[in-house]
């Protein structure tokens, strides 16, 4: 049996960028998941979605394990990126599309 | 919750801070909010919302449903 801790930090190793979102990616079911999608999308980026309304103890476990109140939330390579309003600043800064792309060339 | 208390609420916890929060839909749960601090200055932008988040504490769980934010370490 893991804990749900142990079930966020797996997800996280398991995937190069994450995203836990509200929806999936070709229906999200919120203004700032779609946005991060968006943004994803746009960069060519190679990421896996985790719904949190499809489960509401990773929806809830995940505020805790980010300290971050707010649903969506990225990771990349393990760390927190941010939600959405970080997401999309960084995206307009051209300082996300080095971090999606170093997938290609770690890859 | 008004756009007006969740100003109040940063300004008090970060003196010297400039706030801006604007209610987008007019129903008291879809904020945005400008925050600007001096408090801020030489911490990350993921820290900078993480203060602001905390210092909004419960609300975050129940009566706002979204704050957009945007932060800024204060110039002086």
């Amino acid at each position: 049996m893991s804990s749900v801790k142990e079930r966020i930090q797996s997800l996280i190793d398991k995937n190069r960028i994450l995203v836990f979102m509200k929806g999936n990616r070709a229906i999200p079911m919120c203004g700032f998941s779609a946005t991060v999608v968006q943004v994803l999308d746009r960069l060519g980026a190679e990421y896996e979605t985790v719904d949190v309304l499809e489960d509401p103890e990773i929806r809830e476990g995940v505020k805790m394990f980010s300290n971050w109140p707010t649903i969506p939330q990225v990771y990349i390579d393990g760390k927190f990126i941010g939600g959405c309003d970080i997401l999309r600043d960084m995206y307009q800064r051209g300082e996300l599309a080095p971090l999606v792309r170093a997938e290609a060339t770690a890859g | 919750m008004t756009a007006e208390e969740i100003r109040t609420r940063i300004e008090q916890a970060l003196p010297g801070s400039n706030v801006q929060v604007r209610d987008t839909t007019g129903g008291g749960d879809h904020f945005e909010a400008l925050v600007s601090a001096p408090q801020f200055a030489g911490k990350t932008t993921v820290e900078q919302h993480r203060m602001v988040y905390s210092i909004l504490g419960r609300e975050m769980a129940g009566p706002i449903h979204a704050l957009a934010l945007r932060t800024s370490a204060a110039q002086t």
